[in-house]
């Protein structure tokens, strides 16, 4: 466990490979309405669900095959045999055009809007992520395209592409490169936001200034223009390689790919070691926003435990946001979630630091969630809301644009 | 659905990677670094050290044991930190302490100190003074350690200098208080082997080094002010550094995670004020050594400098009443 280390540099990584294709496929329905029912057919590119709220993109069937499985929160789709629906003609204007084209073609939309400045994050969001430096190397022509959509959505004076200084980046056009620390938390976006506007931006909020999107957004929404198909998957890195992944494709099936064996009490984590989440079965399919697959055996992650805070401020020291994790556990501790504000809750960007440096090995990260989560509750926050039946019977066939 | 199914996989927080520290650890580590001064009090003060040493050990785990059954809590005495509240204790004592004031001492250190505040992390003071000054102004005689060892040939410098003024400590050699070669808290007074302790700590990242850093800065710079002053009337700086407690105190008493502040500049400061004010009880209390009764003035304050924070990420924010910090 003491090796472990926050270096975000990628070294040598191979090219992107295509992951196999699983008999199965489980896609996560969270802020998702599904338009299909059990037993409808599906081909690869079929809309199922519609994304609650302006900015969720929908969801669509990677692959041919059966809907067998309805559940509240996740879709089953038995693979079969059936081809892939015909593409659409990439839409040609700009604007809000383009980002309802893009939402109903599967891409996340939360960070396109009009700004002055677009930053593309290239520096890797965890140490051993390293998902956006093939795609910076070998599908230059892909970035592009991408970047070019979402120049008509953003129409930014200025970009940016943030790079960790080591790893290999190449501008974009009228592209300025900055260069940040290999290290952890270094890519978290906060934090690049302050590299390149000089300027501290509440995480979670966006700032009227900018806006950002990862490199691997840029990939999805370039694919989307490139093929007039539906963004389906994701790019993975996986025990040091880098994968293209169909959305839905289960844990499992990926774990038994790359020759890994998952024991009893181990941790299969989407995403990295400090920032990722736990799958509940290896039946759980990815998401469009995962990046990795971390297999943690069981001796070797943290166990939490419900010592009390010691006080002793090591995550204090640690934590990038200038805030005092520990005293906030407290306070979520006992649901005194007002005083968590007051001890700067807000600022809390979830690096995860301050649990890795507990000496108490409290859940402190979980702490923080628990608190924010309560306070927005608090404050009246909801799901946002699913799409009516008018606009379910509107997007259901074809994409207008 | 979302079922557990074969393999059974943990679901967990992140992160799911840590440092490898633990409470255990951190205790052991301070056990091992009072190692030297403990066997230091053993040879100088022989077997009535080690009796004191290991009953006030004893008492405190002891005490812990029971007051977590009776509080119905979860037993907590295999993380080892009674063990340590418990030779911290009794390195402040005089060796000839008798096994009552031991036991109480021990006892008040744990119960008072510790477990009324719900157990480790919660103390507002020094769990170990708390045991200390209970002693100490309960049965003052008791704990004198001029007193009550009259027949040893050691030198007491603090109680020389309240007493019979600065003239009388020209002849203790700085060498000499180094070595522990004086009168005091049996423990406490070994000024080489907790330095060597400290530098363990210190390069284990147990303690943080602004507690000691401004406790010492504090305590030369008073002295060295009240020496300015009148260099006659006043002992020298690096005297009061290496008479009594003191450097026990900067490493091993204020540092106490719960009762001193989080912060980094908050910390400077409490040491600074610690530090500060051992040179103010020495000169004008009643007390000759005034490092413990000093932590425990400084522990008062660290909720209040713990107020001093630097402005968080992206500024201040609330939903409640919807003050948006981020500009």
């Amino acid at each position: 466990m003491n090796d472990f280390n926050f270096s975000l540099l990628c070294g040598e990584t191979g090219p992107l490979t295509t992951a196999s294709r699983p008999d199965r496929l489980r896609l996560s329905l969270d802020g998702m309405t599904p338009i299909l029912a059990v037993g409808d057919q599906v081909l690869g590119g079929t809309k199922v669900a519609m994304g609650n709220g302006p900015d969720k993109g929908d969801l669509h069937a990677p692959l041919a095959g059966i809907i067998t499985e309805l559940a509240p929160y996740s879709m089953l789709i038995e693979v079969g045999n059936g081809g892939k629906a015909d593409p659409h003609s990439p839409c040609a204007e700009g604007g809000e055009r383009l980002r309802l084209w893009l939402k109903s073609m599967g891409v996340d939309v939360a960070a396109l809007y009009k700004a002055p400045t677009l930053i593309v994050n290239g520096v890797p969001p965890e140490p051993g992520i390293s998902v956006f430096d093939p795609l910076l190397r070998d599908y230059r022509k892909t970035l592009d395209m991408g970047l070019e959509a979402v120049q008509k959505v953003v129409e930014p004076a200025k970009i940016f592409l943030v790079a960790a200084k080591g790893n290999q980046a190449n501008a974009f056009a009228n592209c300025t490169v900055v260069h940040v620390n290999p290290t952890y938390p270094n890519g978290l976006d906060p934090l690049v936001y302050k590299t390149v506007l000089k300027q501290e931006v509440l995480p979670g909020s966006r700032p009227d200034s900018a806006t950002l999107l990862s490199v691997k957004d840029l990939y999805a929404i370039g694919r989307v223009m490139e093929t007039g198909r539906p963004l389906t998957e994701t790019v993975m890195t996986i025990g040091g390689q880098n994968q293209l992944v169909r959305v839905g494709t289960p844990v499992g099936f990926l774990a038994t790919e790359a020759g890994a064996k998952v024991q009893p009490g181990d941790r299969a984590v989407l995403g990295g070691p400090l920032r990722g989440l736990t799958a509940v079965n290896l039946e759980q399919g990815v998401d469009k926003d995962t990046y990795g697959l971390t297999l943690m055996r069981r001796d070797a992650s943290l166990e939490t435990t419900d010592n009390f805070c010691l006080g002793c401020g090591t995550c204090e020291r640690h934590c990038p946001a200038r805030i005092m994790p520990g005293m906030i556990s407290r306070c979520a501790e006992f649901k005194h979630f007002e005083r968590a504000e007051a001890y700067h809750i807000h600022s809390c960007m979830e690096c995860g630091l301050c649990g890795y440096w507990c000496t108490a090995r409290r859940p402190l990260l979980q702490y923080i969630r628990l608190a924010k989560y309560e306070l927005a509750l608090l404050a009246g926050a909801h799901e946002p809301p699913s799409p009516t039946a008018e606009d379910i019977k509107e997007q259901t066939g074809d994409t207008p644009c | 659905m979302l079922k557990p199914l074969n393999p059974i996989l943990t679901v967990a927080v992140p992160p799911h990677v840590h440092c490898g520290r633990s409470i255990r650890r951190y205790m052991v580590d301070t056990l091992i670094a009072l190692m030297p001064a403990a066997l230091m009090a053993v040879v100088i003060f022989g077997v009535e050290g080690l009796r004191v040493m290991a009953l006030s050990c004893a008492v405190a785990v002891t005490a812990e044991f029971l007051l977590n059954r009776i509080m119905k809590r979860e037993q907590s005495v295999d993380d080892y930190s009674a063990l340590v509240t418990g030779l911290l204790f009794a390195f402040l004592l005089p060796a000839s302490s008798p096994w009552w004031l031991v036991a109480v001492g021990s006892v008040t250190a744990i119960a008072m100190g510790k477990m009324i505040f719900g157990g480790l992390g919660g103390s507002p003071l020094c769990p170990a003074l708390v045991g200390w000054a209970a002693c100490r102004i309960s049965w003052g005689s008791y704990m004198d350690t001029n007193a009550t060892m009259l027949s040893s040939h050691l030198a007491a410098p603090l109680q020389q200098l309240k007493y019979f003024g600065p003239d009388s400590i020209g002849s203790i050699h700085f060498s000499d208080l180094l070595l522990g070669n004086q009168l005091g808290g049996l423990g406490a007074v070994h000024v080489a082997a907790l330095l060597v302790g400290a530098a363990y700590l210190l390069l284990r990242g147990h303690i943080k080094w602004e507690v000691p850093a401004g406790f010492i800065t504090g305590l030369l710079l008073t002295a060295w002010v009240y020496q300015i002053m009148a260099p006659t009337a006043y002992a020298p700086p690096l005297f009061h550094l290496l008479a009594g407690g003191a450097v026990f105190g900067a490493f091993f008493l204020a540092t106490d995670p719960s009762s001193s502040p989080i912060g980094r500049v908050p910390a400077v400061i409490f040491g600074l004020m610690a530090g500060a004010m051992v040179i103010v009880i020495r000169v004008y209390g009643m007390y000759p050594d005034g490092v413990p009764f000093a932590i425990l003035l400084a522990n008062l304050f660290t909720p209040l400098l713990d107020r001093i924070r630097p402005k968080p990420f992206g500024g201040t924010y609330s939903f409640l009443n919807g003050t948006e910090g981020a500009q």
